[in-house]
């Protein structure tokens, strides 16, 4: 997108070429294409004047000048400005180093004596002058990116107070490989063109950076509107106006896609949370207070998994999220199924009861893992699979931490309907959810059917804690975090039904993120539960009702 | 489904006729008002040390607000997540009382006005200054919250867990609300540096004495007057509400009426110990709302046996008591303890720590006289 400047105004700015190079000949008179080398050894070892119209020289012809003129002239200025350079006699003398005794003749190469010779003293004008000679060799004949980079960086700063800049940015451009830089070098170029004096190139450089939409963008158009010509020229204005109103748009749509992709993520990290608490409430009308603490708990064992991998195949790192799934799974897994077998088994008749052993449970795993590990955040390098992202549209970016959080949590949500719904295992979940004592007629081992599904749903908690540790913090407090909202997200889909805690976890987590930017987050929280229970004088069993018989 | 029922459904033919004694027939009750009763001469007495004097009073505040659970959980099966929500109410009035007070009289605004860059206190802080109308507004105000909340949870037949979990996000939705700084409340610090009390300065023997055996006395009388509530006509309708509602219902009688009217009543009674406690604790902030602290009342009537008046205040007195002695003792310890003692006396003692008493001898004195 940003290679716009490859195709786009390209005629316009070989025009500009020519007109710079006209105007450079006038400053660098004799020299047309080809440095005077003489002339500019002589003017820089001259009087303070001279050394200004010899670095103005250079900035003049660099936009046409042969490359070993250019290299010839950045020695010189670089050697200049480290006070390498000595003149003496006629001549001058370039020194490997400040102050040795002898060095190379500048124009012939031949070793020569620099005895007596003094370093041209610079005052700050021409300082600034042969500051920027220099940068503009190192961006056109630098050797690496990194010094390339730097030369336009000093270009970039006296772009204003350099009328050859643009000749010498396109023929940059042109020859640069890197394409980063290619990009920097076009930005560069647009700055130059949105102040150039030309009102036709200033109107194209308006409709450039409209044509890429940000709110970087934006504020730099804006900024414009107090230039002069926005009262005096009535077509700037209609172009920076219909610019802006374009850019505003855009960057409006990107915000809202952002904000809905945000709502996303967040609600796939409620519904991960919030799946599990369902079917374990669905099944045995269990509240399970600790469930916030299984998802720390699935986290901690992320991070388990990645010390794992830097002690034992430190190649391997990025890959250590991807291990830690069954890891967590695992872990939650059997947290939950050692709680359900010692605690919870003994309290079916008692579901208020349960509701508090299990709040002696979270209290208990928050300051077990709070002793064991400390309670500040836990460090978790991430993958290059989970940072970054790529910038969708204006000020969009899919970030691929919340894509991983999306992808995981549409994949937890497959395997969990498939479990129920193809397995023995869900066949038994289902039949005990729907009729408890007719399921154990029939034969179904009710109690081992509880214990495994504890488990399973500890096990969804825990792969919630994979799938949230690249997205926010982790510590042993974290639960408290997610568990009040996944209480909302059951209450208000139904108990016992995956289908009803997507879409409450869809509506919930969407009502949050959607509610924020417009009235903070405490109005977003207010706003959800009154509604929540506004919702419930209609429909008290939730969304979606399993059908059954107690 | 909370314990045993026998227990208070004493079906006395007498106690319609004299509903005024009803507390007399309950032997726990009887023990606990005359324990309170030698703890105020006590206290008047002896003239104990001043944190002593301080933490006696707050432990008759945490009582009051177990009484005011119990209330609602024992007797009508309702568990609410969310009582600190008229705790904090209570608490807020109280502490706004106090600082307008303090205003006032000596004309130094309270810390969040300066913080807030602000002059003067918020409209809404008009005539605090005066005691009984603060009272009236703490409790006003949470029988209004909780008349509203009931109604919509009751009348749509919201029960059981769902109820639980409903309140718990009341109180924490308050929570958040309290935390943020804009609300005139003081925000994120709360509300602290209560310098006076009825013009009397904060911290003097004889303040913190008085403040004590005001809790004390509300505590008893608090009692008292649940303990004539659920032994009269009233109080059965509320056991079989608990036992069997929609029996209930279907014998005609209004059951969202019963549930919501007691709802209210110990919203109220919760307020009161909200306004006990603020002036003896000398702060309050946002963290009274957290759902953790709402979760520990019921922890407190669950150690101490629900369903049972008495055991709601040993609860929280004999807790309390702990916490006040381990968390300054063994900070890192308190809370392994606390987990472990709910999972021990939940798995072990059904009826909370009023079983103990009942597993060797069984004796019928504390059983109040009422086999089965």
């Amino acid at each position: 997108m940003a290679e716009m400047w490859d195709w786009s105004p390209r005629p316009l700015a070989r025009l500009a070429f020519g007109l710079m190079l006209m105007l450079s000949a006038t400053v660098a008179a004799a020299a047309g294409d080809a440095l005077d080398r003489p002339g500019l050894v002589a003017a820089l070892c001259g009087d303070a004047a001279a050394l200004g119209r010899g670095a103005e020289a250079v900035i003049g012809s660099a936009g046409s000048a042969a490359p070993d003129d250019l290299a010839f002239a950045g020695g010189v200025l670089r050697g200049l400005l480290d006070r390498r350079l000595a003149c003496v006699g006629t001549g001058a003398v370039l020194l490997d180093r400040v102050g040795a005794a002898d060095g190379r003749d500048v124009l012939t190469g031949i070793p020569a004596s620099a005895t007596g010779g003094r370093s041209p003293v610079l005052g700050l004008r021409q300082r600034g002058l042969v500051e920027a000679g220099a940068g503009i060799v190192a961006l056109l004949t630098g050797a690496t990116v990194e010094a390339r980079s730097a030369g336009l960086a000093t270009l970039a700063r006296r772009m204003g107070t350099l009328p050859e800049a643009d000749a010498i940015l396109e023929r940059a451009r042109t020859a640069e490989a890197d394409a980063g830089l290619r990009r920097a070098i076009a930005q560069a170029m647009q700055a130059a063109a949105l102040d150039a004096p030309d009102p036709a190139r200033r109107r194209a450089a308006i409709a450039a950076i409209a044509a890429v939409p940000s709110s970087a963008a934006l504020s730099r158009l804006t900024s414009l509107k107090a230039d002069p010509a926005y009262i005096a020229d009535p077509a700037f204005r209609a172009a920076l106006d219909t610019g802006i109103a374009s850019v505003e748009r855009a960057v409006a749509i990107g915000n809202g896609l952002a904000l809905a992709y945000n709502a996303v993520s967040f609600a796939s990290i409620l519904f991960m949370a919030a799946a599990g608490l369902a079917i374990i409430f669905g099944l045995m009308g269990v509240i399970n207070l600790a469930q916030g603490e299984f998802i720390m708990v699935g986290a901690y064992a992320a991070y388990g998994v990645q010390e794992a991998f830097r002690w034992l195949a430190p190649g391997l790192i990025d890959l250590y999220l991807i291990a830690a799934i069954p890891v967590a799974f695992l872990a939650s897994a059997c947290v939950g199924i050692a709680v359900e077998a010692l605690i919870l088994r003994h309290l079916y008749r008692r579901p208020l009861m349960s509701l508090l052993a299990t709040w002696a449970v979270s209290l208990f795993l928050i300051n077990g893992v709070r002793v064991a590990f400390g309670s500040q955040n836990l460090q978790f390098g991430m993958p290059s699979y989970v940072s970054g992202g790529v910038p969708l549209y204006a000020d969009f970016i899919v970030t691929w931490n919340r894509l991983f959080a999306i992808a995981f949590a549409a994949v937890t949500l497959v395997a969990t309907l498939l479990i129920l719904k193809r397995t023995p295992l869900g066949l038994d979940i289902r039949a005990v959810t729907q009729n408890r004592d007719m399921a154990g007629a029939l034969g179904i081992r009710t109690r081992r059917v509880d214990r495994l599904a504890f488990g399973f749903g500890s096990g969804l908690a825990g792969l919630a804690g994979v799938a949230l540790c690249p997205i926010y913090s982790v510590n042993p407090g974290m639960g408290a975090n997610f568990i009040v909202d996944s209480f909302m997200v059951v209450v208000l889909g139904g108990v016992g039904t995956v289908v009803g805690t997507l879409v409450a976890a869809l509506g919930i987590g969407g009502a949050n993120v959607l509610i924020e930017p417009f009235y903070g987050a405490v109005a977003a929280k207010v706003i959800v539960l009154v509604g929540i229970i506004v919702f419930l004088q209609r429909r008290p069993e939730g969304l979606f009702a399993a059908r059954r018989r107690r | 489904m909370t314990g045993r029922a026998e227990i208070l459904s004493t079906p006395s033919e007498a106690a319609p006729a004299r509903p005024a004694a009803a507390w007399r027939r309950d032997p726990l009750l009887v023990g606990i008002l005359v324990v309170i009763a030698a703890v105020c001469l006590g206290l008047v007495g002896l003239q104990p040390a001043p944190y002593l004097v301080n933490a006696i009073g707050q432990l008759a505040a945490f009582a009051i607000l177990a009484v005011s659970l119990d209330l609602v959980w024992g007797y009508l099966g309702i568990l609410s997540l969310g009582h600190g929500l008229f705790f904090a109410i209570g608490g807020y009035v109280c502490a706004m009382h106090l600082l307008a007070h303090a205003f006032a009289v000596t004309g130094v605004a309270p810390d969040f006005v300066q913080f807030m860059g602000w002059t003067a206190l918020p409209a809404y802080w008009a005539g605090l200054t005066h005691a009984p109308y603060a009272l009236a507004l703490a409790l006003g105000l949470a029988a209004a919250v909780a008349f509203v909340f009931g109604l919509a949870s009751f009348r749509s037949r919201v029960n059981g867990v769902y109820f639980s979990i409903i309140s718990q996000a009341l109180v924490y939705v308050a929570m958040l609300l309290m935390f943020r700084n804009d609300t005139g409340l003081g925000g994120n610090n709360g509300m602290t540096g209560f310098p006076l009390l009825f013009g009397y300065p904060m911290g003097s023997a004889a303040v913190t004495t008085g403040l004590a055996l005001a809790a004390l006395g509300t505590l008893a009388a608090v009692l008292v007057g649940t303990r004539a509530l659920v032994a009269g006509p009233i109080g059965r309708r509320m056991l079989a509400c608990r036992d069997d509602e929609t029996r209930l219902r279907t014998l005609g009688y209004g059951t969202t009426r019963l549930k919501l009217a007691i709802w209210c009543l110990s919203a109220m009674i919760a307020a009161l110990a909200g306004v006990l406690y603020v002036p003896q604790v000398g702060i309050i902030n946002p963290r009274v709302l957290s759902p953790d602290l709402s979760i520990e009342i019921a922890v407190w009537m669950a150690i101490g046996g629900i369903g049972r008046l008495g055991g709601a205040v040993i609860g929280a007195v004999a807790i309390n008591a702990l916490k006040f002695w381990l968390s300054a003792a063994l900070p890192e310890a308190w809370p392994f303890i606390l987990s472990g003692l709910v999972l021990v006396v939940v798995l072990a003692l059904p009826n909370g720590l009023l079983d103990l008493a009942t597993l060797r001898t069984r004796p019928t004195w504390l059983r109040g006289g009422a086999p089965r």
